[in-house]
């Protein structure tokens, strides 16, 4: 950590977070926001989180800037919000003034930054950094906690992405058959704007030679996981943006050629059932769930410590899975309205 | 298989959801007969450990096989044994009720539906049976993201009122997720039990302080207490009928177990009662919310929305129950859980089969209901009686534990809340009876020789849930002296 760097990195924070809020027109609060995900980025960064850095870069900073673009463009560009009255405001002022006294109150009891002897450094991490290789074969540490230690987590989290997905597919998908040539739908087309289609040679080109390097890499960040920073959530997010762009730059027809809609639903179950599964296997061969080091039983030629590393390979790929497909899904279903015809 | 129970009864919904979407892609109508199934299973092996917990004590559980504070460690003890139990007998119940509704409300949407359903049913099990802090945060997002989809699921005011309680729920959640992380930068622990081992060890600082401060205030929030309940009426009234049935009686119970949780098993009675001696102030909130329930609730003329605010008056029973900090309060407080849990479906259920046969749920259109839906009606009574407080059905029980424990800490304002509360259900819920038995059906009025036409029951898959709550609301009442004995008391003489 380099304070001075770190301080202005933290005021540019407040700034972006003040501007998003302020600007009044929409699009523009989006891109500041996107900003402000990528300062915090290089906050985590400084402060050794390497992993957290990468997903916040993936997730905040990319797919959910995309995210939030395509909801602006299906929706309205300017901010109506009715202004609160006196006695909200000063209610409010008095709530976020208690709270921060609070958090202020506590700073005198806040450990030196990178104290061994804190207990947040002392107690736990210390035990999952001497132990972690001969538990797990596994010598990036944060991926051994995440998927083996609190694999338990990391399924939820899965979890938890699937039901991203399934929510806002089932409030938003609008069925074709159910609104031809009916009232609503015409009301419909008139709400909701539609788009030219742009056909950029320009466009086409770049994202086509950019597509394949990136779906690469994704796989290397969900391979190397164990190695280096990454894993399945860093590497489904990358290869759902990949999908994405491939979305945005050609039209719906030909992404929805490579992965349909019903493909969607089902790969995104699956890569939960993955996870989930592995550890129902561990059930039946005798261990508790997620036990992976029972796996040895039916991986050939692995030591039971050797199968948790296999295992931890095998829910990381089930977590790029989940996470790719809804990525890709949430994407469609936002910039199309739920119709999955046309978008961006 | 049965020392595996803990982990299937989390892992056995969490599989059927995704079954239920995969098959849901080609078989919408099979996914209704999963679910059931699914919480048939369910329901059985939380019975089970019920039993085992009452015969040999609490079962621990250590996913990974990594011990207590390295792995994750779900902890069942005779408090959430119980609460278990009800929260999957309550979906089993819910899941069978929903068949019809369902297929008016949503139409294409089941099999969604259903997935988000057995996923919330698996993210408020996995909350109380986990004794891991950081991993009730993760089953908490878990049960919030679908209970915020399965309201939005809803046409109309449904998605401004999910909008709120969507950030409302959210800040909540952030508050709670902040105290973890003052917990971790005290102790360096997630673990609960290790957590309250090593606060009690330290002298207590301003972070620890603000670590509780923080955990309960989220927890206030996603339960509703008083200042903190705006999102609450409108997001259960605007709800698809199941939606409610469900979240209405779980969701803000196992907030209030959270609650409980924090306060017996991280922080310790002696702190909290103590040192900080805030009781008084809480029980005073609690005080305002009984009574601004009661108030509120007063002047709906809609049913489903009078009940949604005795809810934010049942809230201040058992915040306030809990904290009169006497084993009279403790026990009514989680006594209440389970009672107000039954309570509450059997209600709504009541009115779900009132709105699926009438239309609406306004009080004017209760005319005659009596004699139109006799089988609702009966539920419905009980269910009333029960939220009244008269013997047997177990509102009484709850009520009598808590009144004596107001009585034992002289916490008067609190008991004269209690019985003003009774007083007002007693009254607002006899208003009903009176325009449902004694005002005559507007259209029959001119000839009355047509008894046979004017029957018009909801379907049998509603009725039996219905009858069956009200038959658990009779028997948990009868079978008190038994729940309080075998799980109450030594959950509660595990601290006290």
């Amino acid at each position: 950590m380099i304070i001075g760097f770190d301080v202005i990195c933290l005021c540019l924070i407040l700034l972006c977070a003040i501007l998003a809020l302020y600007i009044k027109d929409l699009m523009g609060a989006v891109i500041v926001f996107g900003a402000y995900s990528f300062l915090m980025c290089i906050v985590w960064a400084c402060n050794a989180a390497i992993d957290v850095a990468f997903t916040e870069a993936a997730v905040g900073a990319g797919v959910g800037t995309v995210f939030l673009v395509s909801t602006v463009y299906s929706t309205t560009r300017v901010d109506s919000f009715k202004k609160n009255r006196f006695i909200t405001q000063l209610l409010m002022f008095f709530v976020v003034c208690i709270v921060g006294s609070l958090l202020l109150l506590t700073v005198t009891d806040l450990p030196e930054w990178g104290d061994g002897n804190a207990p947040a450094n002392a107690h736990l991490s210390s035990y999952y950094l001497e132990n972690s290789i001969d538990d797990t074969h596994v010598p990036n540490v944060v991926t051994s906690v995440l998927a083996d230690y609190r694999g338990f987590d990391t399924m939820l989290e899965t979890c938890v992405v699937f039901i991203a997905f399934i929510a806002i597919f089932a409030i938003l998908r609008v069925r074709k058959s159910r609104t031809n040539n009916d009232e609503t739908s015409k009301i419909f087309e008139l709400l909701v704007p539609s788009y030219q289609k742009v056909d950029s040679v320009i466009i086409k080109t770049a994202s086509h030679l950019m597509i394949p390097f990136m779906q690469l890499f994704a796989l290397y960040v969900v391979a190397h996981g164990h190695y280096s920073p990454g894993g399945g959530f860093q590497g489904g997010v990358i290869l759902g943006a990949s999908l994405i762009l491939l979305a945005i730059s050609y039209d719906f027809k030909k992404s929805l050629n490579y992965l349909s809609e019903k493909k969607v639903i089902l790969l995104v179950a699956l890569g939960v059932l993955i996870y989930a599964g592995i550890g129902v296997i561990c059930l039946f061969l005798g261990g508790n769930f997620l036990d992976y080091s029972v796996l040895s039983k039916i991986l050939p030629a692995t030591d039971s410590i050797m199968a948790r590393s296999h295992a931890m390979l095998g829910v990381e790929i089930g977590v790029a899975l989940t996470v790719m497909v809804s990525m890709y899904g949430i994407y469609l279903c936002l910039s199309s309205n739920g119709r999955f015809d046309k978008g961006l | 298989m049965i020392d595996q129970a803990p982990a299937l009864i989390v892992v056995i919904p969490l599989l059927a959801a995704l079954f239920i979407t995969v098959i849901g892609v080609y078989k919408p109508r099979l996914s209704w007969i999963l679910t059931v199934l699914t919480f048939v299973i369910t329901s059985i092996f939380t019975i089970i450990t019920l039993k085992q917990v009452v015969v040999i004590g609490p079962v621990y559980y250590m996913f990974g096989n990594w011990p207590a504070p390295f792995g994750i460690e779900f902890v069942i003890d005779h408090l959430n044994a119980l609460i278990i139990a009800m929260i999957s007998i309550v979906a089993l119940l819910v899941a069978i009720y929903s068949k019809h509704d369902v297929k008016k409300e949503l139409g294409d949407k089941i099999p969604h539906f259903y997935s988000l359903f057995t996923l919330l049913v698996t993210g408020l099990l996995g909350i109380t049976m986990t004794g891991d802090a950081f991993n009730l945060y993760v089953l908490l997002e878990v049960s919030a993201l679908t209970s915020y989809a399965l309201l939005a699921l809803s046409k109309g005011r449904a998605y401004i009122a999910t909008f709120n309680y969507l950030i409302m729920g959210t800040i909540g959640a952030c508050f709670y997720l902040l105290g973890v992380g003052y917990l971790l930068i005290n102790t360096g622990s997630l673990n609960m039990a290790d957590i309250a081992t090593i606060i009690n060890a330290n002298t207590y600082s301003y972070a620890v302080l603000a670590a509780f401060l923080f955990i309960m205030i989220g927890m206030w929030t996603k339960m509703a207490l008083f200042p903190l309940h705006g999102w609450l009426p409108n997001v259960y009234t605007y709800a698809p009928t199941s939606t409610s049935c469900l979240l209405a009686p779980l969701m803000t119970k196992v907030s209030v177990y959270v609650m409980l949780r924090m306060m017996t098993s991280v922080f310790n009675y002696d702190y909290i009662f103590n040192v900080l001696q805030w009781q008084q102030v809480i029980v005073a909130l609690a005080v305002l919310a009984i009574l601004a329930g009661s108030i509120l609730a007063f002047r709906q003329d809609n049913l489903k929305r009078m009940l949604t605010y005795l809810i934010v008056a049942e809230i201040g029973y058992m915040v306030g129950g809990a904290w009169l900090g006497n084993v009279n309060g403790f026990t009514g407080a989680s006594y209440h859980i389970i009672a107000d849990g039954f309570m509450t479906l059997c209600l709504f259920l009541a009115i779900g089969c009132i709105i699926y046969k009438i239309g609406d749920s306004s009080l004017a259109s209760m005319k005659g209901i009596f004699k139109k839906m006799p089988l609702t009606m009966v539920g419905f009574l009980i269910g009333a009686f029960s939220m009244i407080g008269i013997p047997p059905t177990c509102g009484f029980f709850s009520k009598w534990y808590l009144l004596s424990g107001a009585y034992e800490a002289g916490a008067w304002p609190f008991f004269v809340a209690l019985l003003v509360s009774s007083l007002v259900n007693a009254i607002l819920f006899f208003r009903i009876i009176e325009v449902g038995y004694f005002h005559a059906l507007p259209e029959e009025e001119p000839n009355h020789n047509h008894p046979k036409h004017k029957r018009d029951e909801a379907p049998l898959s509603m009725i039996i849930p219905l009858l069956t709550t009200a038959g658990l609301l009779i028997g948990i009442g009868i079978y008190t002296a038994d729940i309080v004995t075998y799980l109450i008391r030594p959950f509660i003489n595990t601290f006290l």
